[in-house]
């Protein structure tokens, strides 16, 4: 396998500058990190960052196009390299890849930027305290959807291929990397041992299990616990905009000295107008309803539609709630109360 | 400027204004570039710099060169599409969804039921249907509006009897001095339908209320859940099944209907609201 030592790795992230912004993991405060741009020093994250990838896709809000005459278009910008991605964060791509790329309609900007970024993910060496990846079958180390993958070894990381890019890229810098066979076995001890200190950690929660969860959803519609738990909720949306596979986004017009465009801003189902129509009609007036409604959304349309939860097991939304909603205790007092 | 963005709208340029109500007008609008739908599509009409709304055009489909929207004035930007004028500039994206299964309605007896403003869906199927009348058993059109100054497309709307196998049945919930016909609210039209409810297909779209009573009323005349069709109303954005915002059950209303048949989404928790 191939092995890049720490330090030739940051010259790569060098000359990968280039042509990529890249992003790198940066410590914040003392357990939380996140992406920023990549200077000569950065950290290497454990787990997985305090925000989630979906920004690198569909900003929060951004210009998507301007229409009739206008002269008003995107600002092209250098495809993103981003660094530290982890498994949870992989998955949720394959459900904004179904929301943007499939079907009749195909979002360009969304394909443009999947098929120039360049994603160097990396195995979890730790876990959060909100982290139930597992709990979903997601396991805490990459198998898929990225175009590098690193494995903390030896001071450097072995280095697994999953793409044409990021061949064509080795090739280009092969000086830097060098083929090592004996570490492949240490990658495995470290992986075995980060399943089984997740499984023991999760274990001692009596999560529901995976198999269990679009049933519950799908038998609660009357639950009481949508209200109980919905009375905390205070809107901020801070659930939404943290989730890794929440998609939902506004059309936004404006003018701008006669010129038209049309823009794109992140929105979501737990804020009040969301599913208003213009007649005021409302089906989910009620905070209880979109609680609900997000779950639905999650363990019921998308399990329906492409047979996946739209759920990493990050706990990006756990750690995010002012109000500490807690989607592990959610599946818990719902099975309780359905006693299934 | 980027004109394969499935989010930018072409010009359509206003034509023709036709005041139908005191809240509602209809639009007719001819599209720059070529445009075709079929019945019971959708369309998002932009108002430039203000943004769009969803509505699903009047017209004859086989009509070509200009469709025609009906708007009732319900928020800001249906506000802003009754201040436009002939000559004015709007913008659209379309046709969108999927409209109404004619093909599954030859050899069919069927009722149509609107109300309001959700007349002008079916006035684009009515117009389908009676270029191919031949291929139906028996067509019964029943609409009901608030008050007699509510009916939409008063200039043409007994043409509706015209041919032989059609019936037309019209109410208003409110009557003035000179209307002589029935009152009542929609559903007081559906009875003694010359119509076997078992094989006949029933056709709805009107406010969210109006559907739902019509829908139990089909049922209870013995409508099958399979024969019922219903135009869903829910807040369309982006049109294209990616904003997420007209979800219903495992369906998107953009995308997979705005025409659903009952037996699709009964199932689904507050379908009416």
């Amino acid at each position: 396998m191939q092995f890049i030592s720490y330090y030739n790795f940051r010259r790569l992230l060098e000359r990968l500058s280039k042509d990529f912004l890249v992003y790198t993991p940066q410590f914040i405060n003392e357990k939380d990190y996140d992406y920023s741009l990549f200077k000569e020093e950065f950290t290497f994250n454990p787990y997985r960052m305090i925000s989630s990838p979906r920004q690198f896709f569909t900003a929060s809000s951004s210009l998507i196009v301007g229409y009739f005459d206008s002269k008003i278009s995107r600002r092209e910008i250098k495809p993103f390299a981003i660094v530290g991605l982890k498994s949870c964060d992989l998955y949720s791509l394959k459900i904004q890849d179904y929301v943007f790329l499939e079907g009749d309609f195909i979002d360009e900007e969304y394909k443009k930027k999947r098929e120039a970024n360049l994603i160097i993910s990396s195995d979890c060496t730790s876990f959060k305290e909100v982290c139930f990846c597992l709990n979903l079958e997601i396991k805490p180390y990459p198998q898929e959807g990225f175009d590098f993958n690193l494995s903390d070894v030896d001071r450097g990381f072995l280095v697994e291929i999953g793409s044409e890019k990021a061949k064509k890229i080795w090739e280009d810098n092969k000086d830097l990397f060098e083929e090592r066979e004996d570490l492949s076995e240490r990658r495995q001890a470290k992986r075995k041992k980060i399943i089984k200190e997740l499984e023991t950690f999760l274990k001692s929660q009596a999560l529901v299990e995976k198999e269990n969860l679009y049933e519950l959803i799908k038998r609660s519609r009357e639950s009481e616990l949508w209200r109980e738990e919905a009375l905390k909720c205070v809107e901020c949306g801070a659930c939404i905009m943290n989730c890794p596979t929440c998609h939902c986004f506004l059309l936004s017009d404006e003018e701008k000295e006669g010129e038209y465009f049309r823009g794109r801003i992140w929105d979501g189902c737990q804020y009040k107008n969301f599913a208003k129509v213009a007649g005021g009609a409302n089906p989910l007036k009620l905070r209880a309803q979109r609680l609900r409604n997000r779950y639905i959304k999650k363990f019921e349309f998308f399990k329906e539609r492409i047979e996946l939860y739209a759920c990493t097991g990050c706990g990006r939304c756990i750690e995010a709630c002012l109000a500490k909603i807690d989607i592990r205790e959610i599946f818990k007092n719902l099975s309780k109360s359905l006693r299934l | 400027m980027n004109q394969q963005s499935i989010y930018a709208p072409q010009k359509v340029t206003v034509t023709k204004i036709i005041e139908e109500t005191p809240t509602i007008k209809t639009l007719v609008l001819r599209p720059q570039a070529d445009f075709s739908f079929s019945t019971g599509q959708f369309v998002e009409l932009t108002y430039p710099g203000k943004g769009e709304a969803p509505f699903t055009p009047s017209s004859d489909p086989a009509k070509k060169g200009e469709f025609e929207i009906t708007v009732m004035k319900v928020g800001r930007i249906t506000a802003l599409f009754h201040q436009a004028k002939v000559g004015d500039t709007l913008g659209l994206r379309g046709p969108l969804g999927r409209g109404y299964p004619v093909k599954d309605f030859v050899g069919r007896q069927i009722l149509i039921v609107g109300g309001g403003v959700g007349l002008a869906p079916l006035r684009s199927l009515i117009y389908t249907l009676f270029s191919r009348i031949n291929d139906f058993k028996k067509i019964v059109i029943c609409y009901g509006a608030r008050t007699p100054q509510d009916i939409v497309y008063k200039y043409q709307i007994q043409e509706f009897k015209k041919p032989t196998k059609v019936e037309l049945r019209l109410t208003v919930d409110s009557p003035d001095k000179s209307w002589k016909g029935n009152v009542g609210v929609v559903t007081t039209l559906l009875e003694k339908l010359p119509l076997n409810s078992q094989e006949a297909i029933g056709i709805v779209c009107g406010p969210p209320i109006m559907m739902k009573f019509t829908t139990l009323k089909l049922k209870e005349l013995g409508f099958g859940d399979e024969n019922i069709y219903l135009s869903m109303e829910k807040n369309m954005s982006c049109g294209l099944g990616k904003c997420g915002h007209c979800r219903l059950g495992k369906f998107y209303v953009c995308k997979d209907g705005p025409v659903f048949k009952y037996s699709q989404i009964k199932d689904i928790e507050d379908i009416w609201d």
